[in-house]
């Protein structure tokens, strides 16, 4: 596998989704991470599997304790924020999908393996909110 | 009918941010649930499961279970056996796949064609599995 | 001594709290002091998914049995909450406004939605069901639910 340190060795957020996969909440907030990572901040960000961390995989312990982590849960119960916090990551933020919902209630995902229009365009609010969130971070806030 | 005497297979997948593999396990669990065999499985959040979801570790503890990992880290069947029990069955997303590697750089966030298909034939493996452990528990 | 009386479907577990009273539309009604606490079973919880909204009568209002007493917005639906007991509302539980999700994780305790004073307590009671007809009525709605799933 390749190495997570071979990536930019400049300041990266890490963005930490839960992915539940029972809800479309958690396929929404995959997918905004996605959007993250891959597009709208993909220079000063990645993502890291969540299940690594409990696994006790190093470098994944590395990687969250050495730089800001963002997390994002699809439910109240929070589970990115409670594993990151408990493998003593560097908790800088976390969000919830339901942040989004509150401002876009006109839609109502229903689809969890593959996000229909509502999903997509939820996880594309949300991620939107993340952008800013990351931004703040890097310039120091 | 509601009640613990009903047969079920609780499927564990990885969330596999990182590659296509997750992606592909996550995929393949949902079509077993949704399609393949809706009456004889039950999904376990994992995530929830790590953070000590009551539901998801009686569930796991009380039922068989059946693991998809996305690569040889295997972190679905690792935290199963931690917290639960020996999974009845494990399946990896390279193996059924080829690749011996996780493969990062790919599609992870919509599927090609190439890797639904894939996801497809995990599901099937899955699916198979299923209904083996539940012939076994018979 | 047993609080509640439950049962598992797939893996999750229903609880249905003893010696509270039920609405077919699966609101709870516990008298404390001469006041009847309203709130939502765990089978409503449960089924509706993660509460982002709730909203409900204000303090000082008179509510209708069998009236609209609020609304609980999910991601998956909108639901009508109907008023159990007929009278005015004392207190509302403002808790749920910053975390609508009380009604998720406790709906018997912290999720309480109003509290009521009653004006036909007797007879709002003789109406509604006891703890062992709502678990009964649970277990056939789980039973239609499981029977929709498997025609599929």
């Amino acid at each position: 596998m390749k190495s997570k340190g071979s990536d930019s060795q400049r300041e990266k957020v890490i963005v930490i989704p839960c992915s539940g996969i029972g809800k479309a909440f958690g396929s929404i907030s995959r997918d905004a991470t996605y959007e993250i990572v891959d597009n709208l901040r993909k220079d000063v960000t990645q993502t890291l599997c969540l299940a690594l961390l409990v696994s006790g995989d190093e470098e994944s312990l590395q990687l969250v304790r050495n730089n800001k982590c963002i997390t994002v849960d699809g439910c109240p119960l929070q589970c990115a924020e409670k594993k990151v916090k408990l493998a003593g990551g560097n908790l800088a933020g976390s969000l919830r999908v339901v942040d989004a919902y509150k401002e876009n209630r006109h839609l109502k995902p229903r689809s969890v393996t593959f996000l229909d229009p509502d999903g997509q365009q939820m996880a594309l609010a949300l991620a939107e909110k993340i952008a800013k969130k990351v931004d703040d971070l890097l310039e120091g806030h | 009918m509601a009640d613990a005497q009903e047969k079920k297979v609780g499927i564990i997948s990885c969330s596999g941010e990182e590659c296509v593999e997750g992606t592909i396990s996550r995929v393949a669990t949902r079509l077993v649930l949704g399609k393949l065999r809706p009456n004889e499985t039950v999904t376990i959040c994992l995530p929830l499961f790590l953070a000590g979801g009551k539901e998801e570790r009686e569930f796991a503890t009380d039922y068989p279970t059946i693991t998809v990992d996305g690569c040889d880290k295997m972190c679905a069947k690792i935290a199963t056996e931690r917290y639960s029990g020996k999974p009845a069955s494990s399946i990896v997303v390279t193996d059924v796949t080829g690749n011996w590697y996780c493969s990062r750089l790919g599609p992870r966030r919509k599927l090609d064609e190439e890797s639904q298909a894939a996801a497809r034939k995990v599901a099937e493996k899955v699916a198979h599995e299923v209904d083996e452990v539940l012939e076994r528990w018979m | 001594m047993n609080e509640y009386y439950r049962t598992v479907y797939d893996k999750f577990e229903l609880l249905v709290r003893i010696g509270f009273y039920y609405t077919k539309d699966d609101l709870w009604v516990s008298i404390e002091n001469g006041q009847a606490k309203v709130g939502v079973s765990d089978y409503l919880q449960k089924t509706s998914g993660d509460v982002a909204f709730i909203e409900v009568t204000k303090a000082g209002s008179t509510v209708e049995k069998g009236k609209e007493l609020g609304t609980m917005e999910s991601a998956k639906a909108t639901i009508a909450l109907l008023c159990p007991i007929s009278g005015r509302v004392d207190k509302t539980n403002d808790e749920l406004i910053a975390k609508p999700e009380l009604i998720n994780s406790d709906p018997y305790g912290k999720g309480w939605l109003a509290i009521i004073a009653p004006s036909n307590l007797d007879d709002d009671l003789r109406a509604l069901l006891s703890a062992d007809d709502y678990y009964t009525l649970m277990l056939q709605k789980l039973q239609t639910e499981h029977e929709k799933l498997e025609s599929r």
